[in-house]
């Protein structure tokens, strides 16, 4: 209609357009039909008027005559019968033709000539009685008086003609009046006509849209619910953005969630998660969103540029904490009419995705690094891993106590690092014996920074941070060697992947601490270019207790490296000395009654040199070179106990820093027992240990110091 | 948590006690300790830590030591109120260090005054936490490195 799309409301419209016509009709009709019937009122008062003239001009006629015959005078009689006469005469005319006559008022008026035909059937014969009448009153008018004879002709016309035109003009007024009564009641009925049409428009309208504003209504009630309970439940926080970076009055209850704040009608975005994201983010979102909110950038072009697509923000989660949430916002535009006009945001919470992303990157990684432990781990025995560990883990909060020990003291005392040398030189031997060369490595760093403290002449405690943070790295490389040979075990528990032990050992060479000693003899022989073979005698280990085990497990390894580090020669040497190019390792072990036992080790290396003991204890400024001069044989061997004196030249993972005999007698002095010492130079070095079953630390500080046998 | 971040920290109370006391804190030898039995004092200023790596760092003392400051600054009264606040005003200066040292590796929080042993100090459990031992006066307090 005219152009514009009236849409759902065209209907409406239209019942009302209707309803004005109707009732602009009505008005019409009644403003024609009561004109009309203004128009008939005056035409009953002149046709009544006509009665009334007709009496007059008789009654005039009569008076005429009566003064003719008197003789006297007949100037005001004359006037008055020109007057009606005329009056007469003009209104009759203007009934039958239309014209102009004098209205009640004197003044001229001009009605329609009457078209009724019942009304001009009364008026022809009003005019057939009246042209002879009027003639004769015409004549009389035209001489100015009437003499007797003539007045008597005209009362005899007037006697003839006045009460037919009495009932004429009366036939007359009567016709008028009821067509104007007619109109009347025509009037009446458009009028009735035009207000029901009306009403029954205006019902039309209210029940028609009623009921259609009823369904709209309801339409609009399960919209509104529908969109309600989307908003209510979706997981998605949903929101609409405004030009201005305002979110909508509308937003999902999972929107407080994801933000963390439920005031966000109204609110500024940007406000919102300006104190959790950097500056630098916020100005390239609001850059990001202004580019969006133009319609002629296209919106694929700078969707990868969204710097929301995982943000991370840090939430206030009680006093002195904060929570790392990770969140994504999308963006899609919003048109209307071409334009666009809002943004709809989607913001989610991916810290779940996120932090499982990262866990399996780490996973990865640990598996990665994990294989390398599985491997090392499944060459070694389940038990003895496992044994192992608990020992070194042992070991190392051994080593916790120490440093927790020594507290705020200003001071740490050099037996200190000395003890936590010792500790983990030991864990390094059996990690290398067990092949756990990672392990070594890193117990080996440790032991480079305790040679740096060692060198220090004063101490203080926070130098020993190093020492905690290695220790630290220590205890969780340990828990991943304990978790992978978990999994180890479980494999092992769940397929046999190792072959079947034979039924009866051969010998005690197969016994499994034997073969891991071998293995280790042999691993070490082969990176220092020698050829050893060792060789076992004795009870099984396996049958001693805990401790005991662990502790001659860790002696014998030692003894293994110093014997090959320190002792075997090299095989040219060897053939000049006229040894066998394999040189020879003899451990030996049996239990006592007293539940002790014997171990005995011995190598037919080059023996102890007392001469290089010596040079060694003045490099590491134990002995001046007079004291060392002087110092008889025996005490100078008792040197190789201890800490940080070697003999050796070079320091590397398995020697060089004299910490291995060390070690060993600090686990004599934790068990009780004593140690001799037998040797030759260029032949053999024997090296005896009565131990006991875990003695008082006294007892064993009384009879630690070595004996030795035999020195050259 | 490497050895230099740790010292760190260790420098940042060390400076703290020399400036605002002129008696510098011996620093005793760090040492591991399990969530449970981490050494907690009468007032401990906590530090939140998150991002990257998460977890807390507080600093512990003895209401001894605190009085002893407040004394030697002048303050006679050294009800709880004014104790806490000091406390507090060491952990903001730990916060306001770090987080100028830390800023760009993790989020520092506002740091929060406990009183006794409370369990708003909430460190990560399955971490071995950095005890870092502090004497001052012959008094001794506890910074806490607690981060996963």
């Amino acid at each position: 209609m005219f152009g514009i799309d009236l849409g759902k409301y065209r209907t409406i419209v239209i019942s009302i357009a209707l309803f004005l016509i109707f009732d602009l009709g009505v008005l019409v009709l009644n403003f024609f039909i009561s004109s009309e019937i203004a128009s008939d009122a005056v035409n009953v008062n002149l046709a009544g008027r006509q009665r009334m003239l007709t009496q007059r001009t008789a009654k005039l006629t009569l008076q005429l005559e009566n003064r003719a015959a008197a003789g006297s005078g007949q100037a005001t009689e004359m006037k008055e019968l020109i007057a009606a006469f005329s009056l007469f005469d003009r209104t009759l005319a203007a009934f039958e033709q239309g014209g102009e006559t004098a209205g009640g008022d004197g003044q001229p008026i001009h009605i329609a000539a009457v078209d009724d035909p019942v009304a001009r059937t009364v008026l022809a014969e009003a005019r057939r009685l009246w042209d002879p009448y009027q003639a004769s009153i015409a004549a009389v008018i035209e001489r100015g008086r009437a003499d007797p004879e003539t007045a008597s002709e005209l009362v005899r016309q007037a006697e003839t003609a006045n009460l037919p035109l009495l009932k004429l003009m009366n036939d007359l007024t009567t016709r008028v009046e009821e067509l104007a009564a007619s109109k009347a009641t025509t009037l009446r009925a458009v009028q009735v006509a035009g207000i029901s049409l009306a009403t029954a428009n205006f019902l039309i309208i209210l029940f028609h849209f009623i009921r259609h504003l009823r369904e709209s209504d309801r339409e609009l009630e399960r919209a509104r619910r529908e969109t309600d309970d989307i908003l209510r439940t979706t997981q998605d926080g949903l929101f609409l953005l405004d030009g201005e970076g305002r979110i909508g009055s509308q937003f999902s209850s999972s929107l407080t969630r994801v933000l963390g704040t439920s005031q966000l009608a109204g609110r500024s975005f940007y406000e919102i998660i300006s104190p959790a994201v950097t500056p630098k983010t916020l100005d390239t979102t609001r850059e990001y969103i202004d580019l969006l909110l133009r319609h002629d950038v296209k919106e694929k072009l700078v969707v990868s540029l969204n710097p929301l697509e995982c943000v991370e923000v840090n939430l206030a989660q009680g006093p002195g904490e904060a929570e790392v949430r990770y969140l994504q916002f999308g963006f899609n535009r919003v048109f209307e009419a071409g334009q666009v006009t809002h943004l709809l945001v989607t913001a989610n919470d991916i810290t779940r995705n996120v932090l499982l992303e990262r866990e399996l990157k780490a996973s990865e990684e640990r598996a990665k690094g994990q294989m390398g432990l599985l491997v090392e781990i499944l060459q070694v025995e389940p038990a003895t891993m496992n044994q192992f560990l608990r020992s070194a883990q042992d070991g190392l909060q051994h080593i916790n106590r120490q440093l927790r020990e020594q507290g705020s003291a200003r001071e740490v005392g050099k037996e200190t690092i000395n003890s936590i040398y010792r500790i983990a030189h030991r864990v390094k031997g059996d990690a290398s014996a067990l092949g756990l060369t990672g392990l070594a490595t890193s117990l080996h760093s440790l032991e480079d920074i305790l040679s740096g403290l060692r060198e220090r002449p004063a101490l203080a405690g926070e130098d020993f941070l190093p020492v905690t943070v290695r220790v630290k790295g220590l205890f969780e490389e340990i828990e991943a060697l304990y978790q992978a040979a978990g999994r180890v075990a479980q494999i092992r528990g769940v397929v046999s992947v190792e072959a079947p032990r034979p039924q009866h050992d051969p010998g005690v060479q197969a016994l499994p601490f034997v073969q891991r000693w071998q293995a280790f003899a042999a691993r070490l022989a082969t990176e220092h270019d020698r050829r050893v073979e060792l060789g076992y005698h004795g009870i099984d280990a396996e049958t001693l207790p805990d401790p005991l085990r662990d502790a001659l497990n860790s002696m014998v390894n030692q003894f293994i490296r110093n014997a090959i580090v320190h002792g075997i020669e090299d095989r040219e040497t060897r053939r000049l000395r006229g040894k066998p190019e394999t040189g020879r390792l003899s451990v030996y072990l049996s239990s006592r009654e007293d539940g002790g036992v014997d171990l005995s080790f011995r190598d037919d290396g080059e023996g102890i040199s007392v001469a290089k003991v010596r040079e060694a204890a003045v490099r590491a400024g134990r002995l001046s070179k007079e004291e060392a001069a002087a110092m008889d044989s025996r005490r100078v061997v008792g040197l190789i106990f201890e800490p940080g004196l070697s003999t050796r030249d070079s320091v590397d993972e398995d020697g060089g820093r004299g910490a291995g005999l060390d070690t060993v007698k600090a686990l004599v002095m934790q068990l009780g027992g004593q140690i001799r010492i037998g040797s030759t130079p260029g032949e053999y070095c024997h090296f005896r240990l009565s131990l006991g079953t875990l003695a008082p630390r006294a007892k064993a500080e009384r009879s630690v110091q070595p004996q030795e046998e035999v020195v050259a | 948590m490497d050895e230099q971040q740790l010292r760190i920290f260790v420098a940042i109370i060390q400076h703290y006690f020399a400036q605002e006391t002129g008696r510098p804190a011996e620093v005793g030898s760090p040492y591991l300790c399990d969530p449970l039995q981490l050494p907690v004092h009468d007032f401990t200023g906590v530090i939140g830590i998150s991002g990257n790596r998460k977890g807390c760092v507080y600093f512990s003392s003895p209401r001894e030591i605190l009085r002893e400051m407040l004394l030697r600054a002048g303050e006679t009264d050294v009800c709880d109120e004014n104790l806490a606040d000091l406390a507090g005003e060491i952990a903001n200066t730990i916060s306001g260090n770090a987080r100028r040292e830390f800023g760009h590796e993790f989020l520092i929080s506002v740091p929060v005054v406990v009183h006794g042993s409370d369990q708003r100090i909430s460190v990560p459990k399955d971490v071995r936490a950095y005890v870092i031992p502090f004497r001052w006066h012959k008094i001794d307090a506890s910074l806490v490195v607690s981060v996963m």
